[in-house]
């Protein structure tokens, strides 16, 4: 098993040894119905944690997501009041709509070259500005039945003992993703020129990549995955909060960093994210399932990631003097 | 209670029938209303109210109020406020009231102490200076216009959970967050309470933080109702908390089994009231609160002393408390599936 060897074989054994512990002590926690509904409830994380894993390999950070997002659902929740639900209208608007704002941070971060985290600072402000704004601060809700019934959709039932166990349709946007997005940066050239510029920005400039095309895409697929992310947070919510992803930038950016990626750059993967989100989604799950007191739950949820990074920081220290010892001997 | 209105007001709703059309437009341009006649500026006396700010649902309802108040009492009623919930914006809003020699200002501040010295100067001009919805500084206001009393409202929320779980079974607390503090008073008085007048309930744990999201209320609701099967009620604080609780219980399908009670918008209630996911939204009716506003104002400019117990028109009996500056409009209002469509915040 060379794969527990990685550091995303290392996440995993910690989530199944959390797993287990809280199996043992919560007899719903392993049931069925709880892990679909944790997976409901964590697919918009996880596909915004899967675009802020590329943001992150190439050594970037976008604090705009929530913003972005949040804008997104007001602009598809305004036009479906208005002028009713079509999905593939609603979908393609989403997407376009979280595209172009990004396309806006890839832009001023990769042309202007400002520093990524006053860029997205200033968006984050920008956008959600804008979002209160038009709405005024009010929900919409109204929202047409079509789309209402489109995000009650299962997408197939397993049959259990009490009745059959569906899986809602949310989780399909999910995997999609999670395929297109591995897929990508795997196989296609434009993964491997993610990681060669987060990896040694000097290095892929040298071997004729260039930085500010890859930043452009990537912030730009930030905002695609953003914008997905507010059509599939709508469809389950079914009404907009115009101030819902206040401070959801901090949970994106702590799921990729629990997930193993490198704040630094260079490495991350999707695997690793979405182990991540998982690890966070069972903490939190599994600390109500065994009735620690709420107040716990942050002081918890945090020690976790502070021990993961180090303990991951550690490790590569000592792989790299390791390394050392060797280029000397040689 | 400062908080109170603000998350209210944040989490207020577009009304169910027209409240859809661009609420931009509303937001966006200054909103004056007057009523009662412009030009009897000679004998009539003007009343001007100040919201936090103008064009959301909460704040449109008590202008209705107000204005009704206007036209009933026949005084002159100027509801004027800035476009966002912005001290320094309301501070240019009451320096124009100022200079238009208004006979009282009503405000409901962004921020207290900001507008002190604009309260002040007001006050130096011979303007009755009042606050509503949320307290200003003490020392400047004659009168303040509260909605609802802490501990009456906290007592209410538990009778309201009682009647629908009965009184005696587990349930569990969902909260905004667990620092807001109209929400933490509004908790405590309803646990002092339970502990006393329903002994036989059970709080299954801490209160439950949502950070004012419906998203994570739904998610813990979801946990809670799967870590404590025997669960009968659910009280959520915070205008959006409810929401998310009652969704949970929506999907779970557990509208009978399971109570929820929470201080929500009835617009935003409504899908939830619906099918008994939520069985009570409890608030406060901002139109009344604007009505008593402006009828306070005129009785105070017209020398008459506003006393406890006193009988309000289309507000109802109100209390003063023995500062003779607090006043308190009455309990609570309760939205329920038969009630909600008729009101429009």
């Amino acid at each position: 098993m060379k794969w527990l060897n990685t550091k995303e074989g290392g996440i995993f054994l910690i989530l199944i040894a959390l797993s287990a512990v809280l199996a043992v002590r919560s007899p719903v926690f392993l049931t069925m119905e709880n892990m679909i509904d944790m997976l409901k409830t964590n697919v918009v994380l996880a596909m915004m944690a899967i675009g802020m894993t590329l943001v992150i390999v190439i050594g970037g950070i976008d604090v705009s997501v929530g913003a972005m997002t949040a804008l997104v659902s007001v602009l598809i929740g305004k036009w479906m009041v208005a002028f009713g639900y079509d999905l593939s209208v609603v979908l393609l608007m989403s997407v376009a709509g979280g595209a172009v704002l990004g396309a806006i941070n890839g832009w001023l971060i990769s042309k202007i070259r400002v520093h990524a985290i006053v860029v997205t600072l200033g968006t984050l402000s920008i956008y959600s500005g804008i979002a209160m704004y038009v709405t005024g601060g009010i929900w919409i809700n109204n929202l047409p039945q079509a789309f209402i019934d489109f995000g009650r959709q299962n997408l197939f039932g397993i049959p259990m003992s009490g009745g059959t166990l569906a899986i809602p349709i949310q989780v399909l946007f999910l995997v999609l993703v999670a395929a297109a997005t591995g897929y990508m940066l795997k196989h296609l050239r434009i993964g491997r020129m993610i990681y060669a510029v987060g990896g040694n920005p000097l290095s892929a400039e040298r071997a004729g990549i260039r930085q500010d095309r890859v930043q452009l895409f990537v912030y730009t697929y930030m905002g695609f995955l953003s914008g997905l992310a507010a059509f599939v947070h709508t469809s389950i919510y079914r009404q907009v909060d115009p101030s819902a992803f206040t401070g959801f930038e901090l949970q994106v950016i702590a799921a990729v960093v629990l997930g193993g990626a490198n704040i630094l750059g260079g490495s991350g993967s999707v695997t690793g994210t979405l182990l991540g989100v998982a690890l966070l989604a069972v903490i939190s799950n599994g600390l109500t399932l065994t009735h620690v007191p709420s107040f716990w739950h942050k002081v918890i949820i945090g020690l976790f990631i502070v021990t993961a990074v180090s303990f991951d920081i550690i490790q590569r220290k000592r792989r790299e003097r390791r390394l050392a010892k060797i280029d000397v001997l040689q | 209670m400062t908080f109170a209105l603000f998350l209210a007001a944040c989490g207020s709703n577009n009304s169910a029938g027209g409240g859809q059309d661009n609420p931009a437009e509303t937001a966006g341009s200054a909103n004056t209303s007057s009523s009662g006649g412009d030009s009897a500026a000679g004998d009539k006396l003007t009343i001007a109210v100040v919201p936090k700010l103008v064009g959301i649902p909460y704040f449109n309802a008590s202008e209705a109020g107000a204005v009704k108040a206007g036209e009933e009492l026949g005084v002159n009623v100027i509801y004027t406020g800035p476009t966002q919930a912005d001290a320094a914006q309301q501070v240019k809003v009451i320096e124009d009231l100022i200079s238009k020699q208004v006979d009282a200002i009503a405000v409901a501040p962004n921020d207290a102490a900001a507008l002190t010295p604009v309260l002040k100067k007001a006050k130096d001009a011979g303007i009755l200076v009042m606050d509503w919805d949320t307290h200003a500084d003490r020392s400047v206001v004659e009168l303040s216009v509260n909605q609802i009393d802490n501990q009456m409202f906290g007592e209410h929320i538990i009778d309201r959970l009682v009647e629908h779980m009965g009184d005696s079974g587990e349930y569990a607390i969902v909260t905004g967050g667990l620092s807001a503090s109209n929400l933490n008073t509004w908790i405590d008085f309803g646990q002092s309470y339970a502990k006393e007048k329903y002994p036989n309930l059970k709080l299954v744990t801490e209160r439950i933080p949502s950070d004012e999201k419906q998203q994570v209320a739904y998610q813990k609701t979801l946990e809670i109702l799967k870590a404590y099967p025997d669960l009968k009620g659910i009280a959520a604080y915070s205008t959006v908390a409810p929401l998310g609780a009652a969704q949970a219980v929506q999907e779970k399908g557990l509208q009978n089994t399971v109570a929820v009670v929470g201080t929500a918008l009835p617009t935003d209630s409504g899908p939830f009231l619906e099918d008994g996911s939520l069985d009570v939204a409890v608030l406060w009716d901002p139109a009344k609160l604007g009505y008593l506003t402006v009828y306070l104002a005129k009785e105070l400019l017209e020398g008459r002393a506003v006393t406890d117990g006193m009988d309000v028109p289309n507000v109802g009996k109100i209390t003063v408390a023995s500062d003779g500056i607090t006043v308190v409009m009455g309990p609570p209002s309760d939205f329920t599936k038969d009630n909600y469509k008729d009101f429009d915040f």
